[in-house]
Formats: C-alpha cells, sequence, structure tokens
C-alpha cells in the first residue's frame, strides 16, 4: 500500500491524538477494534459570544483523538481534529466524507473507514451540544 | 540515503557476486554464449557443458542424482508441473490429492483448479504451531490418493515438515507419490531428496542467493517417478519442460546451491550466527510486551522469525516501520487477495493477530547492527501505535 504525502505526514505526526478530562470534555465514539477500525473523538467546548449577547453555538476549545485504525483513518482523525478547533460546533465533519477521501486519496475500498470516522465526531458533537445545552455539568459520553 | 534495514531474505535475497560473476561469463560473446541445445558446434556443447556442471550442482546440494533435475522458470512452475503433470499421468488410478491449508499458493491454487476439473482435494490442518503429523497424512489416504504435496520449509512461520516420516508413509502406501516444495530449503537447512522418499521437489534460486527467473523440479528416477509435460516445442529437458535452457540462469543457481552447501563447516557456522541473531532480535522484541511467536521455534530454521502484536492495526504497523524496515506483513493491505494471512488464521490466531504480524527473515548480510536497529524500530512503531489506539 502506499499513500498520499498528505497521509502520510498525518499518519506519522499524529497530532492531536490522546483524551481530554474535565467538566467541559465530551466523547464520541465508532466502531470496534474486533472489526478492525475504532475511532473516539474528545471535545472540549467553551461558549462563544460576549456575555450578556444572543447565545451562539459553542465553539469547540480542544479536541483529541484516539484511533485502532489504518494509515488513512488515523491521519483523517487527526486532520479532522486539527481543523475542528475554534470551529462552532457541528455534527458533520469540517468536509463531506468524500471530499475528505479525495484530499487523502483514500481507496473506495476503504470509504466505510472514514463513514466511522465520520460517526465517531457526529456522537462527539452530538454528546457537546447536549452538554452545552444543559450546562457544563451535565456531559456525557456518546457511544 | 538511508536504505532501510532489509529482513525480508525468505522474500528474495540479493544474487552473490560469485554468482553474478558465473552469469555474466554466459551472456556476451566473450562468454558461453551458445544454446545448450545446438550439438552441432563448440559454442552449443560448452554451453551444454555450464548446463550439465549446474544440474550436477544442484543436485548435490540436495541429495538428488543429476539426472533428476528437470530446470523450470522457478519454484511456481515447478509446483505446478509436478502437481498437474502427476495428475495427467495418474488420473486412471485416482483423482484424490492431499496437501495442507498452510501451503503456498503456488500449491494451493493448482489444487483448486485440479478441484474445478473434478479432483477431490484433502486440506490438512497442521498443529497449532503449523507442524503436518504424518499420522495425519496417513487418515488421509484413500485407495484413489495418487499425490501428496507438502511444504518442507513453511515460508510465511518457517516450520520444518518431517518430510522424511511423511515420505516413509507415502511409500507405505504404495502409488501416492510425494510432492515436496522446497523452496525456502537450501542453505537453511538439512535436505536430502534421496533419503527423505521423496519423489517430487520443487527448488527456486533467488532464496538461496541466486537469480530471479530460475528454479528446478526434482523427478526421481530411482523412485521411476512419471509425469506429463505442461509445455511442448522442443523436448528440452528429457521432453518435460520444452524451450531453451538459459545457461545464464542455470548456472547461477548451480554456483549458488554450490556455494549454499558444499563448505559444510562454513554452512554450519552461518546457521549458529543466524541463529543467534534471531535469538537477540526475539529477546529484543519480546521486552516489548504483547507479543505472540507463529511457529514452533524447535520445528523451524534459523532465519526466519513471525510475531503477532496486539493492540496495533496490522496496516499501520507496515506503514509505520515500512519507511526504515523492510519486512513482510500478515495484514490484508499487502495481500492480492485482500485477506490476513490464511496461513496464520490456519493455525488458529484470530483475524486481528493476524493481521498485525510481521516476517522478519535474516541473511547472510544481516548484522547485531541491524538487528539492534529493527528491534528499535518495531519498539518504537508498536509504542507510537499502542498509544494512539488508547492503549499505552
Amino acid at each position: 500500500m502506499t499513500y498520499s504525502e498528505l497521509t502520510r505526514r498525518y499518519f506519522d505526526r499524529a497530532d492531536g491524538s490522546g483524551v481530554l478530562a474535565g467538566a467541559r470534555a465530551v466523547r464520541g465514539e465508532a466502531g470496534s477494534r474486533a472489526q478492525g477500525t475504532w475511532v473516539q473523538f474528545d471535545l472540549a467546548w467553551r461558549q462563544a459570544g460576549a456575555p450578556g449577547a444572543v447565545p451562539a453555538p459553542p465553539e469547540i476549545e480542544t479536541a483529541r483523538f484516539l484511533a485502532f485504525a489504518c494509515p488513512h483513518t488515523i491521519a483523517v482523525a487527526s486532520w479532522v481534529v486539527e481543523r475542528s478547533v475554534g470551529r462552532a460546533v457541528s455534527r458533520s465533519l469540517v468536509e463531506p466524507v468524500q471530499a475528505i477521501a479525495r484530499r487523502f486519496d483514500v481507496p473506495v475500498a476503504k470509504l466505510g473507514r472514514l463513514l466511522i470516522v465520520e460517526d465517531a465526531w457526529a456522537r462527539a458533537a452530538a454528546a457537546l451540544i447536549a452538554a452545552a445545552g444543559t450546562g457544563p455539568g451535565d456531559s456525557r459520553c456518546e457511544t | 540515503m538511508n536504505l532501510p534495514v532489509y529482513l525480508d531474505y525468505a522474500a528474495t535475497t540479493p544474487v552473490d557476486p560469485r554468482v553474478a560473476a558465473v552469469m555474466a561469463g554466459a551472456l556476451t560473446a566473450d562468454g558461453v554464449f551458445g544454446n545448450p541445445g545446438s550439438s552441432s558446434h563448440d559454442f552449443g556443447l560448452r554451453a551444454q557443458e555450464w548446463v550439465e556442471r549446474a544440474r550436477a550442482q544442484v543436485a548435490a546440494a540436495v541429495g538428488a542424482a543429476a539426472d533428476d533435475v528437470v530446470w523450470t522458470s522457478g519454484a511456481t512452475e515447478a509446483n505446478n508441473l509436478a502437481i498437474f503433470g502427476v495428475a495427467a499421468h495418474r488420473q486412471s488410478d485416482g483423482r484424490h490429492i492431499v496437501t495442507a491449508r498452510t501451503e503456498h499458493k503456488a500449491v494451493l491454487d493448482p489444487c483448486r483448479e485440479l478441484e474445478r476439473r473434478g479432483w477431490s482435494v484433502t486440506y490438512l490442518v497442521p498443529d497449532r504451531s503449523g507442524v503436518v503429523d504424518p499420522a495425519q497424512v496417513e487418515d488421509a489416504l484413500r485407495p484413489d490418493t495418487v499425490l501428496v504435496s507438502l511444504m518442507h520449509v513453511n515460508n510465511e512461520i518457517g516450520v520444518i515438515q518431517d518430510i522424511a516420516a511423511i515420505g516413509a508413509v507415502c511409500t507405505r502406501h504404495g502409488g501416492v507419490r510425494l510432492h515436496v516444495d522446497a523452496a525456502q530449503s537450501v542453505g537453511k537447512c538439512a535436505l536430502d531428496f534421496a533419503a527423505s522418499g521423496t519423489d517430487l521437489m520443487s527448488l527456486s534460486a533467488h532464496k538461496a542467493y541466486g537469480p530471479k527467473g530460475v528454479g528446478a523440479l526434482l523427478v526421481s528416477q530411482r523412485r521411476r517417478v512419471h509425469l506429463e509435460a505442461l509445455q511442448f516445442g522442443g523436448g528440452q529437458e528429457r521432453k518435460l519442460r520444452s524451450g531453451t535452457v538459459p545457461t545464464h540462469q542455470v548456472a547461477g543457481m548451480g554456483a549458488a546451491f554450490a556455494l549454499a552447501t558444499e563448505d559444510r563447516d562454513a554452512v554450519a557456522a552461518e546457521w549458529r550466527r543466524i541463529a543467534a541473531l534471531q535469538e537477540r532480535l526475539w529477546r529484543g522484541l519480546e521486552a516489548v510486551g504483547g507479543i505472540f511467536r507463529n511457529g514452533a521455534p524447535a520445528h523451524s530454521v534459523p532465519h526466519l522469525l513471525n510475531l503477532s502484536f496486539a493492540g496495533v492495526e496490522g496496516e499501520s504497523l507496515l506503514a509505520a516501520v515500512s519507511p526504515f524496515l523492510a519486512v513482510s506483513t500478515g495484514s490484508a493491505c499487502a495481500s492480492a487477495t485482500d485477506e490476513a494471512s490464511y496461513v496464520l488464521r490456519s493455525l488458529g490466531r484470530d483475524e486481528r493477530l493476524a493481521e498485525s504480524s510481521l516476517r522478519f527473515s535474516l541473511g547472510r548480510p544481516t548484522s547485531e547492527v541491524d538487528i539492534d536497529r529493527a528491534i528499535e524500530i518495531v519498539d518504537h512503531a508498536v509504542r507510537r501505535l499502542r498509544a494512539i489506539g488508547g492503549e499505552a
């Protein structure tokens, strides 16, 4: 298997791997090690906008990932984490899966693995939205 | 530029410079370039001498008679010639073959093709260490069995089968021919074609510091083995393998096999050196933890070590080490069939451990520095991937 320069760079560095803890940290995961691909995102949030202003969607302050996965999946998870910091939270990835697949030259046979990345992200984002909407004390883990 | 450490000598070896020098002598106008089939002039006769010298060298290296040697393009062709050749010759006696699930594809695929043609094939399952018990072979034999095909040294895990005991079983059941794929054996362990009771044996040059593109099928004349040819047009090699014999290739194979076996003291010393390096590699990697050794060290060649690494994904493991270390993997990403090593799965390894296996195979150029570097590379990659996977 050969990899694009971008995939190789993000896989080799795997920046953003790890976990987050604390009241404003939430988690989402998808896939399974037994099936060969498992991805987890941890997100910490902050409330955007000035005090007293109209409430804005929460922003992602910090993000981390863990992955038992192929190099393409690890590279994409690392890239997603990098791109998400400072953005308003959304259940969607920063780009559609098809666009990410093209960006990283992911083989068609592996698109299912990117859907696992997407699922893990959506669950983490949903947990964040729920936690931000009801207060930091209600953060929870989505699986 | 620093080349990766090469520990994939079971895949192929570099041609020994002494072998390359011999081969060069049979290529150009100032060398032995004649067609060995041209007996009407000195050019051809000299080439014929070289071919016959190589035939004698190959035979001597494996305990065969020179007349047993049939040149082929490699072990894959030899396996095909043995299996289809015996099947064609013996089909009126029976249409059943015995082999093992852990054989090379060059044996399994011809067997599957015969199944498509109406033959019956029994696939033996070795024990968890990869060893086929001769009693399993005996139990699998039927009145219509005409061929048993089992490898000597397994290419993935290095386990050596007791072909003499299996040969004795086949001999007791008169009429059952034994074919042995010995592509991985020469120069790695003792091999005696005549004493093993083997009828047919496949050999490869490029696993033993010879050139790619040449091999041989040993067809025992003493045991009066007969088979049908698969290709026609010239009648070379006792009409079993038509086509001009490539003098430079077979001369290279002969020289390589002679170098690998002639000096018994040097060969024994090299086996001890390689065994010590393999032990150093195993001890170094064992310290990483969560590592499973595939195969049985007591029944294996010293130059090959196959390990599964728990807690890491196979393709990522290979991707992490491959810029620095050339090894083979059981991962599906390196497989043409998109499946994890069928050999390791046949031995009971689960899919994940079969995927996360690496085969380290050592060779003449391998040094302690290479081994220590390999340990460092794998240790770093495994720890890093386990951390990324949350298993640190």
